[in-house]
């Protein structure tokens, strides 16, 4: 190939002179040359190894995000001054207005791949211990139950069963996660299990109290993220909806001038209803009831090229009462944590790196001035100055190229050697980095070429600085070595 | 380039030094060495500069063979004025009218013996292969080192090695050849034969020879000694003249 590269330049009337000197010099300084490749074999792999470790980190951490939190969209009520975060706990959203109709525009479109209601919410589970009452506290998510498991399959049962046996029908009640179903044993000496009955309470801001009595489904422990949600706890939404009473006006049933009151943000405007004239003609009879689901966000996961701007503009000409939130949005405060733990391992590998480079630049120039003499001989020989860069920078090249190389492909078998099984990594590290399990390494083109270019400019600067700063110099004082 | 060929007295001389001198500092010390020197070289010449260790003999073959400027004065070479020339047109003249032959040889460690004479080849355009090995071997011969193609500088004997650099000389087929000190780095017997070879080439191919000793013996054999002491001429002596 070589060769090749010669006759090339031959034929593209670029003197192959400084290649040819090029090559013989790197053929026969062969303990510094490999010095000097060896470090840019390390520098390489570093970069490209490294690189592809954070790029699998973060492409990890967001296919755990979206594919058992957030989704792709998050789409949430337009009352909400909040972000909504269905991967970690938060006050409760407001409910989202004409969830079922959402649901079904959502069903209808092709882009669309999954697409679930989550409701975040907290209430008690009343139980007795020796003759006394007990209310637990119960943070917990509630869901429609076989479309959850269909868009995110993000709980291992450990005992009992999700929302009922495989096959033989949904049912009704809760699952517990297994650091709640420990707390509640440590803290208050209740074992629940699977089939215990119990009764849920309700808690709302004006103390009304509802009471639903259920059942205790399962123990689960989340796939991912277990150490940042364990403590969220599920329930089925129809049970939800007994609970908080989800039922309200149909919409279009109630008169403008009261529906736009009664999204009044203000005390002020709330007051002022009293004085409305829709008010005093209101007739009850007329309004529509309809079941809410309750439901504080919609995840939504998109089929593989879907155009999410293209959805959004037609959610929003649909008239739908939402706001959207994107995946890392939705999901802010862990894909943060995912992203500095990311930077961090760029950042080591990054000063590793600079390390190895400031090395190599280092032997480069010494390898330079220490063949001052020689370019003093060249210059004294009639080489022009380019003649004399140009065999440095061939060297470099040619050297780096190949070093660069085989640093890229010893990654390249280190990724195969790795395998599917992934890198194993200390809980703590693997948690936060990828939501849990070993990473897996994922090869993407962009640590390849980034590695490949930033140590050929590396090389090339570390060559042409002091190649330039030695061709300057007058041949007599370069032969005289001063 | 400022031209003075109409001062230059008949067409066969190539170097001509007008009242050349050079100073430089070594730190705050002002060094002259060169006080405004003056002479001609012909064609053909085999020319001795000789005189003691920091008389000026170095300088004056820099200055000639354009890897070293002047402070005053004219260089002339082949009627063109090099004395203040860019350092691209310097560079021009070193690859294609001037040769060098060093004291220390200077020959590219890492090249072998077909590979160091062929450089100045490599250096100009145009040359194709075949011409440029016919050129290399038919100097190898004549240097008597066509058993040693392959070897590396630092696999030869001195004397080899200045055979070496007087066949890289030669191959451009330049107007003047310089050589500071050739014998400098080698004994006695071998300088002898370096100097012999060199006659020899002056003689059989006409080659002017421009070479800077203070070995009395090395200064028997050139046909003009031209004698310097602390910067100044101070003989100039023709064999037969």
């Amino acid at each position: 190939m070589l060769v090749m590269i010669g006759r090339g330049l031959e034929v593209a009337g670029i003197s192959n002179a400084p290649f040819t000197i090029a090559l013989r010099s790197l053929g026969r300084r062969k303990s510094r040359m490999t010095l000097i490749g060896l470090l840019v074999v390390l520098g390489t792999f570093l970069i490209v190894f490294g690189g592809t470790f954070a790029t699998s980190a973060q492409i990890g951490s967001k296919q755990a995000i979206i594919g058992n939190f957030t989704g792709d969209l998050v789409l949430y009520s337009s009352k909400s001054k909040d972000l909504p975060s269905p991967f970690s706990f938060t006050t409760p959203l407001p409910p989202v207005e004409n969830a079922n109709g959402l649901q079904d525009w959502l069903a209808s479109r092709n882009d669309v791949s999954k697409f679930v209601g989550i409701a975040q919410n907290y209430g008690l589970i009343s139980v007795e211990k020796d003759g006394k009452k007990l209310d637990l506290s119960f943070l917990f998510y509630a869901v429609d139950a076989p479309r959850y498991q269909d868009t995110f399959n993000n709980l291992a049962i450990k005992t009992g069963a999700y929302f009922g046996v495989p096959g033989s029908g949904t049912e009704d009640g809760i699952l517990l996660s297994t650091r709640q179903h420990q707390q509640y044993i440590d803290k208050y000496g209740i074992n629940l299990q699977p089939g215990d009955k119990v009764t849920l309470l309700s808690v709302t801001g004006g103390g009304a109290v509802n009471a639903v009595p259920t059942t205790v489904r399962g123990i689960f422990d989340p796939v991912k993220y277990a150490n940042v949600f364990d403590y969220v706890n599920y329930m089925d939404i129809g049970t939800y909806g007994k609970l908080y009473n989800f039922t309200g006006v149909a919409e279009g049933s109630l008169p403008t001038e009261m529906d736009s009151a009664f999204g009044a943000s203000s005390d002020e405007d709330i007051f002022a209803l009293a004085d409305s004239a829709a008010f005093d003609t209101l007739d009850v009879d007329s309004l529509k009831v309809q079941t809410l689901t309750g439901y504080t966000m919609l995840s939504v996961k998109f089929k593989e090229g879907a155009d999410q701007q293209a959805f959004s503009n037609a959610l929003k000409e649909q008239g739908f009462a939402v706001k959207t939130a994107t995946w890392d949005k939705a999901s802010s405060f862990f894909s943060s944590i995912a992203g500095i733990l990311q930077a961090v391992i760029v950042g080591i590998v990054l000063l590793i790196f600079l390390i190895v480079v400031f090395i190599l630049m280092n032997t480069l120039i010494i390898n330079i001035l220490e063949r001052t003499g020689e370019i003093g001989t060249y210059r004294a020989l009639g080489a022009d100055k380019s003649f004399v860069s140009a065999i440095f920078l061939w060297e470099s090249l040619i050297l780096n190229l190949a070093a660069a190389l085989t640093g890229i492909v010893l990654s390249l078998m280190l990724i195969f050697i790795i395998g599917p099984g992934g890198i194993s990594l200390p809980l703590i590290i693997s948690q936060y980095l990828v939501g849990g399990g070993p990473l897996q390494m994922i090869i993407t083109p962009g640590p390849f070429v980034f590695g490949l270019l930033l140590v050929l400019v590396v090389s090339f600067l570390a060559t042409l600085y002091p190649t330039r700063v030695a061709v300057s110099v007058s041949p007599l004082k370069a032969m005289s070595g001063k | 380039m400022k031209s003075v060929q109409n001062n230059t007295q008949a067409h066969d001389t190539i170097i001509r030094l007008s009242d050349v001198t050079k100073e430089y500092f070594l730190g705050s010390t002002k060094v002259e060495a060169l006080k405004g020197v003056s002479f001609e070289i012909t064609k053909g010449e085999f020319t001795a500069i000789a005189g003691p260790s920091g008389s000026g003999k170095s300088t004056i073959l820099n200055m000639i063979g354009c890897i070293d400027n002047p402070t005053a004065g004219h260089i002339l070479i082949g009627g063109d004025d090099v004395s203040s020339l860019p350092d691209k047109k310097l560079t021009k003249y070193r690859r294609s009218t001037i040769s060098f032959i060093f004291q220390s040889f200077n020959l590219i460690p890492v090249l072998n013996v077909y590979e160091n004479i062929e450089l100045p080849l490599l250096l100009e355009k145009g040359l194709d292969e075949k011409t440029r090995r016919e050129r290399v071997m038919r100097l190898i011969e004549e240097v008597g080192l066509a058993d040693r193609l392959k070897n590396k500088p630092n696999e030869l004997s001195g004397g080899q090695r200045q055979r070496v650099a007087i066949a890289r000389a030669l191959v451009t087929n330049p107007l003047v050849i310089l050589a500071d000190e050739p014998t400098a780095n080698l004994d006695s017997a071998t300088g002898a034969k370096i100097l012999e070879l060199m006659q020899e080439l002056n003689q059989r191919e006409g080659t002017t020879f421009l070479f800077s000793t203070h070995d009395q013996h090395i200064m028997t054999l050139a046909r003009r000694v031209i004698a310097i002491k602390d910067g100044l001429i101070v003989g100039d002596d023709r064999k037969g003249a």
